[in-house]
């Protein structure tokens, strides 16, 4: 009977080590770390998307070359396209997350598609990482602590645009402006931070008129007009990417920009490359985050480099910027030692991070990463065939962000 | 009020109106002879502002690169236009107005994919010969001097679209079935002939449309539905089947919404929507159609 | 009579199929099951004014869009309870039905159908342009159901049990004595006026009817996608219970729902893995226009010897018409 009973004993806690031991190891196994992508494939935004989703496959193919995230984790990666517009966006966000089971949604285009879905990866605790959405709104206010923000924000980039208009105004004597700007979320909260804060640092200026054209608007023709009749002393646009080439090439064709200053706008890299044969030198234009002010950082060489060998072309800020999404939480996931979203959540808060534009912070307010805004003058250069930003001037994060009283306070406004 | 700021816009009313005009022209055309509501009416438009930017980039080393490739483009689509006819719209005319409206319906989904798929995501731009690059001064207001190239093109179309309809036979032909296609074929003219020339002449002034849009910014995805909805209130308010009409009426919501942007620059479109609306409502066959088409 | 039994019998199987969903799958499939139920709806009562009524109508996301932008508004705003917020979408869509049901009904066949288009987009830019009262083009986001309709399991029973009952009113209507006179005036409107029957009015109310149960749908929808933007307004919008009735087939109830199924699963299954999801669909809808009038339940129907006369009947009588305008 004993004998019986022990053998029993001794083949069940074997059958039991071995389980455990089988458990153990399919636990160890390698899970890959589905990362999705939220972005505009088709709208409006297809033009920064395309760039910024070949950065994406760039950066997962470096960090799967090496296993993937902990040298164990290879990235899967699942793009979706939001249309441009933010119910397609959640809808698309949801399915990320319920049917591939994604841990981080990188995007939107859209500044709205991004408020949109925030909440949503709020509520399935999803990292989220926009990385061409800038509105204010994304950090300012409905905090999320699974919204990371690398672009630097409307406020930041309202600010510097300021800064520099100021100068100009205080130079040449400007009275009387006008804008124009897209009329939908990122264009409203450009345009409304620069107007407040313009007339905080340059009071004698005064806002003459707004042109607010859709968003998708092809025909600028009655706007130009229009504004042109009014002679103001500058113009601020806030025209969105695809529309922006429109605005530019009919405007130009009305001689525009020869009678009329038109400081600040967006001229991403994007524009600088595609309308490099159209495009009026010596504007003085803002961007996000050009590859040429920081080829002295290795990262920022080597993705040239390799994005470049791989699409036969310059990466555009937003590329940049989405690069920079997927080494951020590359390296949150290693400061985590996990891929669990929770630990990596809390290990990426105030955290320091090296980017390809440099060594930057994520503020603890708002989680908005402490990135430049960068200003210059369109001007031919001999080593690319577009032209670039001369006279370059970079405003760095710190300089430019809202401060966090004004934060803490517009919370509590909201809250009412 | 600035005179000069209300010539600016009246002319910028009027280039729009004209771009209206040729796309327009085509819809009102064939559901005015064949009764068909071609919704891909537009998606056709774009394939030919798409055509035109492929013909120009082959060409571009070549300064007339650009005058080329608008006929060029215009031809293609006018191909295009007699396959569409033959393969399926010949299938539906004897069938129900819900299930013509969805064929075409769907031409616009498969089209949209077809541009993707061909041209990819990314804008278009085409690089404007130096004749029509800058600015023509009227009295001191700007205009963009492509826009003479497009108004002329308007009004040679208008001109050319009412020659054939009131000079020719084979226009008296078309006017004729427009009437009533029972009696036509009871002269023994083939009405297929003549619906499926109808339809290549549409789509051939579409291609034409697109291809002079294609430099006035860029080319871009979603274009047409934009403006299909546009071209429709063109046509219910001129009334189907008029050219006459749809000059006016593309005239119309071009100058509505160039000057709307001076006094309440969201409300353009709703302006428009109710105009058309109205129409509809107190005369379903436009300001210029023919009456007995209800 | 035994076609009512016939029926009936596989939509018990159906209904406890339904009701065991969510047992069955996982939680993205619940999802897409929700979608099915609220756009099926939507389709529903679409032929209603189609299948029933005898016109097309390209503008009918206006009340879908209008219940759907009801119930977010009193939710967001005024944190409603859900179910007053669905019967507000009702009124609201019905209202609007009404208003613009008035200008539609005097018309017929194309003019029909671009007016409802008219409409439909006369709305869209007006939720739009009214930025500071709907968000226009941002869209309402935070639409949270309230309590345990958070999860999907339970919101889907709620839906399921919402439009259930959607459903039986609306077939009480169509086999109620106002439902043949609707099928009456599809056959032929001149010889009902001439019985007596105020044609105009009961379109009216047949529109008003549909437009409320569009209304509920899209209410329906907004806690479900937990965000919701002008373009429910749109024509693209609008096709969607078109192609549903149109593969399901417009000349059975259930037409809509089956067209729903089908379109929706046909969706969520494509979507995974190509993004020529318009393609993929204009094919289908090309392919089931050329080869296919009747939707699936006309091939059902042409199989099941009991139906074909009265199918004949039906499409008999409609070329006569055609041929007369």
């Amino acid at each position: 009977m004993k004998m019986r009973n022990i053998r029993v004993m001794a083949i069940v806690f074997s059958l039991v080590l071995l389980g455990g031991l089988a458990s153990l190891d399919s636990a160890l196994a390698a899970e890959p770390y589905h990362l999705g992508v939220d972005l505009a494939i088709t709208g409006t935004g297809a033009l920064y998307c395309k760039d910024g989703v070949d950065a994406i496959k760039l950066a997962v193919e470096e960090i799967n070359a090496q296993g993937g995230f902990l040298g164990k984790h290879p990235i899967k990666l699942f793009i979706r396209d939001t249309h441009t517009k933010p119910d397609v966006a959640v809808r698309e966000a949801k399915d990320l997350i319920l049917r591939d089971k994604v841990r981080c949604v990188l995007g939107t285009y859209s500044s709205a598609c991004a408020v949109a879905i925030k909440p949503v990866c709020q509520e399935y605790k999803v990292l989220h990482i926009p990385a061409v959405s800038n509105s204010e709104n994304i950090t300012k206010i409905n905090f999320s602590p699974y919204t990371y923000q690398v672009v630097p924000n409307s406020y930041m980039q309202a600010k510097a645009v300021v800064l520099g208009v100021a100068e100009l105004a205080k130079k040449k004597g400007w009275n009387e402006y006008v804008t124009i700007a897209s009329d939908y979320e990122w264009g409203r909260s450009t345009q409304q931070n620069t107007v407040n804060l313009l007339k905080q640092v340059a009071p004698g200026v005064k806002l003459k008129k707004e042109f607010w054209p859709r968003l998708g608007e092809t025909q600028f023709t009655s706007y130009i007009t229009a504004i042109m009749a009014e002679k103001p002393d500058f113009v601020i646009g806030s025209v969105a990417s695809k529309d922006n080439i429109a605005w530019m090439n009919q405007a130009k064709a009305y001689g525009f920009f020869e009678k009329i200053p038109y400081p600040g706008s967006l001229i991403s890299v994007s524009e600088l490359i595609i309308q490099a044969k159209t495009l009026t030198r010596g504007l003085v234009g803002l961007c996000r985050a050009p590859f040429f002010a920081h080829l002295d950082i290795p990262m920022m060489a080597n993705f040239v480099k390799n994005f470049r060998a791989k699409n036969d072309r310059y990466p555009s800020d937003w590329a940049v910027m989405e690069y920079d999404a997927v080494y951020a939480l590359k390296q949150g996931i290693e400061k985590a030692g996990s891929i669990d979203t929770e630990k990596v959540k809390d290990a990426m808060k105030g955290m320091t991070i090296e980017t390809s534009r440099g060594k930057l912070y994520f503020r603890q307010i708002d989680n908005q990463l402490s990135c430049s805004s960068y200003l210059g003058v369109v001007a031919d250069d001999p080593k690319y065939p577009f032209p670039i930003y001369h006279d370059l001037i970079e405003v760095k994060g710190p300089d430019s962000w809202r401060p966090e009283d004004e934060i803490i306070a517009a919370r509590k406004a909201e809250k009412k | 009020m600035d005179v000069s700021l209300l010539v600016a816009q009246c002319m910028s009313g009027l280039s729009r109106g004209m771009m209206l005009f040729l796309i327009a022209s085509g819809l009102s055309l064939i559901f005015g002879v064949m009764n068909i509501l071609n919704f891909a009416h537009a998606s056709l438009w774009l394939v030919g502002a798409y055509f035109c930017y492929s013909f120009w980039y082959l060409m571009q080393n070549h300064g007339f690169g650009m005058w080329v490739s608008i006929p060029l483009a215009a031809l293609v689509l006018a191909a295009i236009g007699w396959v569409i006819e033959v393969v399926l719209i010949r299938r539906v005319y004897e069938r129900e107005l819900p299930e013509q409206l969805l064929l075409t319906y769907a031409m616009v989904l498969i089209l949209g994919d077809l541009i993707k798929l061909t041209w990819g995501v990314e804008d278009k731009i085409i690089v404007r010969p130096t004749l029509v690059e800058g600015p023509v001064f009227f009295f001191g207001i700007p205009f963009d001097s492509y826009f003479i190239f497009v108004i002329s093109v308007g009004f040679f179309v208008a001109i050319g679209l009412w020659w054939f309809l009131q000079k020719t036979k084979y226009g008296h032909i078309v006017r004729a079935a427009v009437f009533s296609r029972e009696m036509v074929s009871a002269l023994g003219i083939p009405i297929p002939r003549i619906y499926t020339g109808v339809f290549v002449l549409g789509i051939f002034i579409a291609g034409l449309a697109g291809a002079v849009q294609a430099p006035v910014g860029s080319i871009t995805l979603g274009m047409d539905m934009a403006i299909v909805v546009q071209a429709f209130c063109v046509v219910v308010i001129g009334g189907f089947g008029s050219l006459l009409g749809t000059l006016v009426g593309s005239i119309i919501v071009g100058e509505v919404y160039a000057f709307s942007i001076l006094f309440w620059a969201k409300g353009a479109l709703v302006l428009i929507f109710i105009v058309t609306a109205v129409i509809l409502i107190v005369r379903p066959w436009g300001l210029f159609g023919t009456p007995m088409r209800m | 009579m035994e076609i009512l039994t016939k029926k009936y019998w596989w939509l018990g199987l159906v209904f406890i199929g339904a009701l065991a969903l969510p047992l069955v799958v996982g939680e993205f499939w619940v999802h897409v099951a929700i979608e099915i139920l609220i756009l099926g709806l939507f389709a529903v009562s679409f032929n209603m004014i189609f299948g029933n009524m005898g016109q097309l109508s390209f503008g009918h996301a206006a009340y879908y869009g209008v219940g759907a932008y009801a119930t977010g508004l009193l939710l967001v705003r005024a944190s409603v309870p859900l179910p007053i917020c669905l019967a507000a979408s009702m009124v609201a869509a019905g209202i609007c039905a009404l208003i613009l049901g008035y200008f539609c009904v005097r018309l017929t066949g194309i003019y029909f159908a671009i007016l409802t288009l008219a409409f439909g987009q006369l709305l869209y830019y007006i939720i739009f342009q009214w930025y500071s009262f709907t968000g226009g083009d941002d869209g309402l986001q935070g639409i949270i159901p309230p309590g345990a309709l958070f999860s999907a399991t339970y919101y889907y029973y709620f839906a399921l049990f919402v439009v259930t009952g959607a459903l039986i009113a609306m077939w009480y209507v169509n086999e109620s004595p106002f439902g043949y006179t609707m099928r009456a005036i599809r056959e032929n409107a001149d010889r009902t006026r001439f019985i007596g029957i105020n044609v105009r009015r009961y379109m009216l109310i047949n529109f008003v009817v549909a437009g409320m149960f569009a209304g509920l749908a899209g209410g329906l929808w907004g806690p479900f996608n937990r965000s919701i933007a002008p373009d429910l307004c749109n024509w693209h919008q609008s096709g969607i219970p078109v192609f549903m009735t149109v593969i399901g087939g417009p000349l059975g109830f259930f037409g809509p729902m089956i067209g729903s199924i089908i379109y929706t699963f046909l969706m969520a299954f494509v979507t995974g893995f190509t993004e020529y999801w318009p393609l993929t669909i204009g094919l289908v809808i090309m392919f089931v226009v050329l080869f296919m009038p009747g939707g699936v339940l006309g091939l059902v129907e042409q199989k099941m010897k009991v139906f074909r006369s009265r199918d004949l009947e039906a499409r008999g009588d409609r070329s006569a018409e055609t041929e007369r305008s």
